[in-house]
Order: C-alpha cells, then structure tokens, then sequence
C-alpha cells in the first residue's frame, strides 16, 4: 500500500519534472504571465520581471537561489543572505515599506510579505502602476509554492518548479532516526521567556531531523510560557538562535534558570539567525546543520 | 475586622501563588520542590512586594497632587524606564542586571527632569503639583517618542523584545530580585508611611495645612521623591505594571475612607494581595502559555473597583 502510493508519488514528480522541462524550454515566455499570489491577487506582467524590489529577507535569498539575483534592484535592510544582496541598494524596512523610495529603484515588480502591515503599500504600489506580488514565507511549505510563483514571474519557472519538487521531497521525506537526546524546547527570547511552537518553521526543522519539540502542543509559531512550564517538559536540549558566533546566552547563567536540568548541564544547540530564522530554500541544510548540533549535544 | 480580612486575603493569595502553577506538584513535595523553591516562592514574593510598592506610592501620589488620575507611572517614569531599557539594547549592554539598571537609570532621569520643571518660583521654588503633572505627561512623552525613534530605526527583532521586557512583568524573578527589593524598598516605603498625617492636612488645601503647622514644601519634596525612587525599583525588577496603583488605593478609600493613617498600609496590601493574584492567574490561566500581568491586573482590578465606586457613590 504504502509502496503503491510512493509510486504514484514518484509518477506525478516526473510528469510535473517533464512540464516543468517543456515550459522553460521555450525561451522568452511571450504573451505575458499571469499569476495568483498568495493573498489571491492577480499579478500580470507582459514580460518576465527585470527589476525586482524583495521586501521580505526570504524572498531575497529565494531569487538568488533561483538565478535571478541580478534582476533584484532593491532589499530590505535586513536582507543579508546571500552576501552577494548586501551590494543591492536597500529601500529601508520590508514591513509598512517606504512606497516612495521602492518606487524610486523603478521596479517591474515589486514582492512583499504577507501581512496586515503591507496591505497599504501593496494598494498604493498599485495606485501608482507597479505590479506587486504577496507571499508568505513563514513554513517550510511557502518556500516552495513561492519559489514557483516568483520563478514564473522572472522568467525561471524551471528553476522554481525544480526547487519546488526539492522542499516538498524534504518535507514530504520520512524524519531522521531520534537522535541520543531528542526532546527539545527552541527558546527565543529570555524575558519574558518565549518558545517556538507548532506554527513555526523552527518546528518543522526540528521534526525533520529526528527530534521532537516538547512545545509541539502549542499551535501557535511562538508563544510566551513560565519558566516552570518549561522544566515541566523536561527538554534534553534547549535550542537558541544566535546572530553571531555561538556563545551560550545569557539566562544560561541566571539563577531563576537553573531549575530546567537542560540549562543546568549546559545541553544548548546554539544555531546561526540567518540560516534558521526564516524558511529558506536552504532548509535541507539546516535540517542537517541542527541535527549535527543535536548530535554534539553531551 | 476589616484589616484581618485583609491580612487573611493576602495570605490566601500568597498561599495561592506558592500552590498553583503551570507545573503539577504533589502536595507531598512542595516544600522540597525545585520550582516551588526557586521558581514560584521568589515570584509570589516579589509580586507582594512590587504590588505593594505601586498601591502605595500610587495612594500617596494621589494625595500629592490632589488629582484622582494620578498613578505611579503618570510622572514620567515608565517612558524614561522604556527609553533606558531600549538604549541598553540598542548599545548592546551585556550582564544579567544591564536592562533593569538602565530601566532604573532612565526612570531616575525623568524624574530628575520631571522634579525640575516642577520647581516653580524664586528662591529654591515651589514644587506646583499642576506643573508636575504637565512635566511628567511631557517628559514621559518625549522619552516615548525619542525609544520609539530608536526602535523604528534600529536593529528591530532584539528592540521589540526591550518592549517584551518592559511589559513582561515578574517572570525574571529570583531570589537575586527579591534580595534588592528587600534591600532596597523598606527605606521609601517608612518615608512614605510617615507622611501619613501631614498628607491628611494637605488634602485640605497647602493653605490650610500650612496654617495646621505642616511643613508643606519639605513634605510635597520627601513624598514625591519617595514614591518616585519606590516607582522605579518597581520598574527594575519588574517592568512597567499598570492598574494597580491606579485603582488599588481608590478601592482602599472605598473601604478605609480618606484618612491616610490606615489607607497607606491598606494600600500596600490591597496592592501586593492584587498583583500576587494577578500574577497567579496570568501563569495558570492559559496554561502552559503565560499572559502579560498588566492585563490581568487590569481584568481583575477594573471590575473590582467598579463595584467598590457603585457601593461607594450609592451612600
């Protein structure tokens, strides 16, 4: 049965890979794109985007890794992967963007991320005639669905249809054997203390990599919780983002701390922002990067 | 009678805070558990204490600027501790104790600034409880506008979360916390409880009360500065907690009436009994979540008082 559905599985991946060959085969995609975004807008250009401005750091990297880095003529200021997008001039904040000095980079398209914050902006981008597109980026699912729907806006819809296929065979791909210590709570900010639930991609990664994350109850991406609740749960390790360098935090060191046996015996995985704090085309990687991390946990 | 019903509800509600939790622990064990030793009895007690400190610099902050509105934050402090506590982020301040310093350092700095304009006429001046509101709502103004430049401009994850601080309420406490309130509280809190009769003179009026005999400058300078440093301890150990300086002394003239003698301990009770409550519910409630105290002292204290101001205009 479950061999049957693989294969079934397998089947629609080729068929969709075969498609996918035959439309970017055929070279200048001529009579205009049409598109739905995730905020069910239509996006329609006569040509494939030349001059892209990413409001969104996941977006950002997606065009990069999608070929299409030197369409992008503008970023966000927090778009810093890959290095090679901090050379692109930046128009300031992505969320309630400056509409004027996006426009100013005279963009053909302009992606934002989807939230409440961006409605304004994406209704006055289209006031002043530039086509704008909404994502959202905030699991693991989004990336690829985004990686089709801005590879078919940039004239690359080989390259997102094949990074599409590769983020659903890894989310869809069986979870790794638990590592030794398994259970994990993913802390995010100390006071008040915060944890990653089961709305996150953090979550996600986790899963993927064997372990299981002791807040997976809580359906919400993050959530604030007592440091009680968090020794309750008994984590072998506890799971902190870091911008640079991978020095323990600073709680691991408070008293009040303490009481979780995880912080006591030092159990921390301490990994990179810019790889775990947004869903990437990189996931794959960073599966690996915190299950290496888990395993060097003693 | 009132005032054991009183000591016996914030017992209860002490008893509470150390029983209750997120976590189960077995009757049996509590005295031997981890997170009831050093987790939930370090908590429960700095509720009490911070609580505490807010109804009663509240009460007399009240009384000193003869304004109903008045509550411990209204001089400015919360918008000078948000700003410390947003430039101790901002400039990448290490050290377990850098954000609640900072928080202390621009609550202190607002107050100077605030206790400054306040001084009105020649000589040393006088200090116009009407000016010193106008200052304190201007300068907690600027400060906000000035934290909220630096939030809108800089690094935003690791400045939204000063503001996370500065709303979280007592879920950093420890035993370290509850050593520096200990320390430090007693001193303003007897200042305070002293000026219990003199305030009752200058709730007549500062001409009749300087006719009563009361030194009404020297007294209007010790109490504001007393609740002003009391106001921002609170603010270090436990961020900006609102409601319950507002409303507990309100609710405590209700019963205690205005006399200043038993309404600045009732005040300190009834506050400690709030926040202790509060902070209860805010662990338990939504479990294994945490809500931010300042709401539930809102949801708990609001209708209390209104059902106190009810009974309290009926007769």
């Amino acid at each position: 049965m479950r061999l049957r559905a693989h294969r079934t599985h397998l089947a629609g991946l080729l068929a969709l890979a075969v498609a996918a060959c035959v439309r970017g085969g055929r070279a200048p995609e001529a009579r205009g794109i049409s598109v739905t975004d995730d905020a069910g807008r239509r996006v329609a250009l006569a040509a494939p985007a030349r001059r892209v401005v990413s409001l969104s750091p996941a977006v950002t990297e997606l065009l990069f890794a999608l070929g299409a880095g030197d369409q992008v003529v503008g970023r966000t200021t927090w778009c810093d992967y890959p290095p090679a997008a901090r050379a692109v001039p930046s128009v300031g904040d992505g969320l309630n963007p400056n509409v004027e000095a996006v426009a100013a980079r005279h963009p053909d398209l302009v992606v934002l991320y989807q939230s409440q914050l961006n409605e304004t902006a994406a209704r006055q981008l289209e006031r002043i005639g530039l086509a704008a597109a909404v994502v959202r980026q905030d699991r693991l699912e989004d990336v690829g669905r985004a990686a089709q729907l801005l590879g078919a806006l940039t004239g690359r819809r080989a390259a997102g249809d094949s990074l599409a296929r590769e983020i659903e065979r890894l989310a869809r791909g069986p979870a790794l054997q638990p590592p030794p210590m398994a259970r994990v709570a993913i802390v995010v900010w100390d006071s008040p203390p915060m944890v990653i639930g089961a709305g996150s991609y953090l979550d996600e990664l986790t899963r993927l990599a064997g372990a299981a994350n002791v807040f997976h109850d809580l359906a919400s991406a993050s959530a604030s919780v007592s440091l009680e609740t968090i020794a309750a749960r008994h984590p072998d390790v506890i799971v902190v983002l870091a911008d640079t360098g991978s020095a323990l935090p600073g709680f691991a060191s408070r008293p009040e701390w303490q009481v979780i046996p995880a912080v006591r015996a030092r159990r921390f995985a301490v990994l990179a922002g810019s790889l775990f704090g947004r869903p990437s085309p990189r996931a794959a990687e960073a599966v690996a990067e915190l299950r290496r991390s888990l395993e060097a946990v003693r | 009678m009132k005032w054991v019903a009183l000591m016996v509800v914030a017992a209860t509600a002490l008893g509470l805070a150390v029983v209750l939790g997120p976590a189960h622990v077995p009757w049996s064990e509590l005295p031997r558990s981890d997170i009831v030793r050093s987790l939930r009895l370090p908590r429960a007690i700095l509720a009490f204490l911070v609580g505490g400190a807010l109804g009663l610099s509240g009460a007399s902050l009240q009384a000193l600027v003869r304004n109903p509105l008045a509550d411990p934050y209204l001089l400015g402090l919360s918008g000078g501790a948000g700003l410390g506590a947003v430039l101790a982020i901002a400039t990448h301040l290490a050290g377990p104790w850098a954000l609640p310093l900072a928080a202390f350092a621009g609550a202190l700095l607002a107050m100077a600034l605030v206790y400054r304009l306040g001084l009105v006429g020649g000589g040393g001046g006088q200090l116009d409880p009407r000016v010193l509101i106008l200052a304190g709502v201007a300068v907690g103004a600027f400060a906000s506008a000035i934290t909220t430049a630096i939030v809108s401009l800089a690094e935003a994850t690791a400045l939204r979360n000063a503001f996370l601080w500065l709303w979280g309420g007592l879920s950093g406490a420890s035993w370290d916390a509850v050593l520096v309130a200990c320390v430090y509280f007693p001193v303003p809190v007897v200042v305070l409880l002293a000026a219990a009769r003199p305030l009752d003179a200058l709730a007549l009026g500062e001409e009749p009360a300087r006719h009563l005999g009361t030194d009404v400058e020297p007294l209007k300078r010790r109490v504001y500065l007393a609740a002003s440093l009391l106001t921002a301890a609170a603010v270090a150990v436990s961020g900006v907690i609102g409601f319950v300086g507002l409303v507990v002394p309100h609710a405590m003239r209700a019963l205690w009436g205005h006399r200043h003698r038993p309404l600045l301990p009732a005040a300190f009770l009834g506050g400690g009994t709030l926040l202790t409550l509060s902070d209860t519910l805010a662990r338990t409630a939504v479990a294994p979540r945490e809500l931010p105290v300042g709401i539930v002292t809102a949801l708990v204290g609001v209708p209390v008082f209104a059902l106190l101001l009810r009974k309290w205009t009926a007769s």
